[in-house]
């Protein structure tokens, strides 16, 4: 199996949530904010758990492949601990440990043949913006699916119709983890009319403005001369 | 009414620092700025005074004439309304609204614009207009206003007749008006509670997996077909559960023989020695010696004994010393096609029964007076444990000794020991079993680790002691003896051996293992005696 590994060994991470109506919406906002073309997102993902004959602490990788190219990429992804303490509640943003690295396909039998266990698995569909503002962001708005079968793709059926999950990642290092999480924190003020993101186990509930955000970003009026 | 009042007033002094920035006079003129000036300050005065008397209303904790109150207030609001209008039409000269701003959604125009650029998109934003002045820098300044209001024209125009394609699709397709409800929208605490729940079961589902799990039994079976993506990482095998492909078990190139022996691997089980009489009641692993067995314990299958006619057939055609060369190979190849089928056979359950039916078994044992093979057999039976035992070593999964599987092997393990030994020293045919005492210290758990070729750190165990482990716990072993016996030509030479000392010589009984094997049989086996 072949790893191309990453130096990048930690996250900040925020997460939300928007009602599909309003997708189309920030789409346009995160196409004027970020300023590159969008990437369509189509991920199986799949979360393997160890077994207890590889140590007391179960560890939990996840295997993504993006299905959406011709050639499926896969990726292995270990995420850790969250950081704690008083500065992390200072911070508006999880700031965590997290390994990433490209991997060939037969990674899921590797982890199979290591006594992983498949323990549940995802479809991810929507797009994504990669962007670089004082560090490498990435958001994604994807709305999430669920296998009734194992591995039923094709049958997948959303964990939650009519709601989307945003998520704005960003690479840190134990160095410059504070600054990614500033730049992260005011890229977010940005989606505020849209979308309002907070740790991933905080809620921060809907806009009640985002119809209004969204009709205003949407709308037809077009600019008169000055 | 204070703090209203207060944010109002600061509305109408916008217009005065205008006039410090001295104006074109013209211009103030045409707004009137000195007029609204006047006006937004005497505007002031009265409010500062109607402040005043509700101070003093307060020290002096006197009732307030409400009447004059009121009318001032009334007058105070009708000046009020006169200025926001007046400066209207001064902020329309000086200040840009989006257009876009209605009733609607006015209310968030705050939360639109209160975020501050980005120090990138503030550099980003100069080197546009750097771009932008780049060609006409040089000019002089009404030059270049006229030239960027020729490309502002220009791009309004592109911007009109792209919105004319819009509206004329829009219109050709049905589209309806984009806009949203003209209600301002509001959330009642039922709705906002709802929507916290669908928020953390989406968060939980991505984060943790929650609600996603399939459940154990339906994680195994794969009912319908896998996606391209996994199709070429994870196979399928007989029994429909997701498999690893599992390592191919080619020995020499007389591969085909174990294709045709109409067994496999995994997945079906092998012709079972036990006969046709499947009775539920009995243990899965019959011996030759227990009252249990039928006689048809020893026989192989149709399917083995047609193979070996053919075999046969084939060997009469053939020149002598070819004959003895492939008598050789293929009984070696058929030892280790048995032990195979052995394995297909689900070995691991039975074995946890001999804990129920243990003590039936061994008392069984302690009747009889004979073991129910011959020496020859024995002694075909110690080959065939040489040579298959390599080849079954890494076709067994550790992870099949389970500890559940240990628990009821240890249990009678003991007494299992000591019926054996017991019995075994009191048959006539004993002295095959020199080191039968051997056996005594040996618990069945390593002997199995052994057997099945899991690793450990026991020391290897004597000749006698394997074979009876191979006669007690591997149903595989009574097929191999049977299978050794029709070999006529390949048994004449065993029974040659066995004259010549059997187990006490083993250079003779080398001759028959395939060369490339006889240095590893000379190390692992040899007998000390």
């Amino acid at each position: 199996m072949s790893i191309s590994p990453k130096t990048n060994s930690m996250e900040c991470v925020v997460q939300g949530i928007i009602e599909t109506q309003h997708v189309e919406a920030l789409e346009i906002l995160l196409q004027g904010l970020c300023g590159v073309p969008r990437e369509r997102l189509r991920v199986h993902e799949l979360c393997l758990k160890s077994a207890p004959n590889l140590g007391v602490v179960s560890s939990e990788v996840r295997l993504l492949c993006d299905i959406d190219q011709p050639d499926p990429t896969w990726t292995v992804k270990h995420v850790g601990g969250a950081m704690r303490g008083a500065g992390a509640d200072q911070i508006s943003v999880m700031v965590r440990t997290m390994i990433e690295s490209k991997v060939s396909k037969n990674a899921l039998r590797l982890f199979y043949s290591l006594g992983y266990k498949l323990d549940h698995e995802l479809l991810k569909v929507g797009f994504a913006f990669h962007f670089k503002r004082t560090a490498h962001i990435s958001v994604s708005v994807s709305s999430v699916n669920k296998m009734p079968k194992i591995h039923a793709i094709d049958e997948a059926v959303p964990v939650l119709p009519g709601m989307q999950i945003v998520d704005v990642t960003a690479a840190a290092t134990p160095e410059n983890y504070s600054e990614v999480a500033a730049a992260v924190s005011s890229f977010c003020e940005f989606l505020a009319p849209l979308v309002h993101l907070s740790k991933p186990f905080d809620p921060a509930g809907v806009v009640p403005t985002a119809a209004a955000a969204a009709a205003s970003l949407m709308s037809d009026g077009g600019g008169t001369t000055l | 009414m204070e703090g209203g009042v207060g944010l109002t007033t600061a509305q109408p002094q916008g217009p005065p620092p205008p006039v410090a920035e001295k104006l074109n006079q013209q211009v103030v003129n045409q707004l009137n700025l000195e007029g609204v000036k006047t006006r937004a300050i005497s505007l002031f005065k009265a409010v500062t005074r109607i402040l005043e008397d509700f101070d003093a209303y307060g020290r002096t904790n006197t009732s307030p004439k409400w009447q004059d109150i009121l009318g001032q207030y009334s007058m105070v609001n009708l000046e009020l309304f006169n200025i926001v209008e007046e400066v209207k039409k001064v902020s329309n000269a000086f200040v840009v609204l989006p257009k876009n701003v209605n009733a609607e959604n006015a209310a968030i125009l705050p939360v639109m614009l209160s975020s501050k650029l980005l120090p990138e998109m503030e550099t980003d934003d100069n080197s546009k207009r750097e771009q932008l002045l780049q060609g006409v820098q040089s000019l002089p300044i009404p030059m270049q206003i006229e030239r960027l209001k020729a490309r502002m024209d220009m791009i309004a125009a592109a911007c009109e007749n792209a919105e004319k394609v819009l509206a004329d699709t829009r219109k050709a397709y049905g589209f309806g008006a984009r806009q949203g409800p003209s209600m301002f929208p509001t959330m009642d605490k039922g709705q906002a509670a709802k929507i916290r729940e669908q928020e953390d079961m989406l968060r939980a589902a991505v984060n943790d997996g929650t609600g996603t799990r399939l459940p154990p039994d339906q994680r195994q079976l794969l009912t319908t077909a896998l996606p391209p993506h996994l199709a070429d990482v994870l196979i399928i095998n007989d029994a429909g559960k997701n498999a690893l492909p599992m390592p191919s078990n080619n020995i020499n190139s007389q591969g085909n023989l174990l294709q045709n022996s109409g067994t496999q691997f995994m997945g079906r089980s092998a012709a079972s020695p036990s006969g046709g009489n499947f009775d539920n009641t009995r243990s899965p692993l019959q011996y030759s010696n227990s009252p249990q067995s039928t006689s048809m314990v020893n026989a192989p299958s149709p399917q083995q004994q047609q193979l070996q006619q053919q075999q046969r057939s084939k060997l009469m055609q053939l020149p002598q010393h070819q004959q003895q060369l492939l008598a050789q190979q293929q009984q070696q190849q058929q030892l280790r096609q048995s032990s195979m089928q052995g394995l297909g056979q689900n070995q691991l359950s039975s074995i946890q029964d001999l804990h129920g039916q243990g003590q039936q078994k061994f008392q069984a044992l302690h009747g009889q007076h004979q073991m129910s093979y011959s020496q020859p057999m024995a002694h075909q039976q110690f080959q065939a444990r040489q040579l298959s035992g390599g080849h079954i070593q890494h076709s067994m999964s550790q992870g099949q000794l389970n500890p559940a599987m240990n628990r009821h092997l240890n249990q009678f393990s003991g007494g299992a020991n000591s019926a054996l030994f017991t019995s075994a020293q009191g048959s006539p045919s004993s002295q095959m079993i020199p080191n039968m005492s051997s056996m005594q210290s040996q618990t069945l758990v390593p002997r199995m680790q052994q057997q099945f070729g899991v690793s450990g750190t026991n020391p290897q165990r004597g000749h006698s002691s394997q074979m009876l482990g191979d006669q007690m716990f591997n149903s595989s072993g009574m097929m191999q003896t049977q299978q050794t016996q029709l070999q006529q030509p390949q048994q004449q030479q065993q029974q040659q051996q066995q004259q010549q000392g059997g187990y006490g010589n083993m250079q003779t009984n080398q001759q028959t293992l395939q060369p490339n094997m006889l240095q590893n049989t000379q190390q692992r086996h040899q007998n000390p005696q």
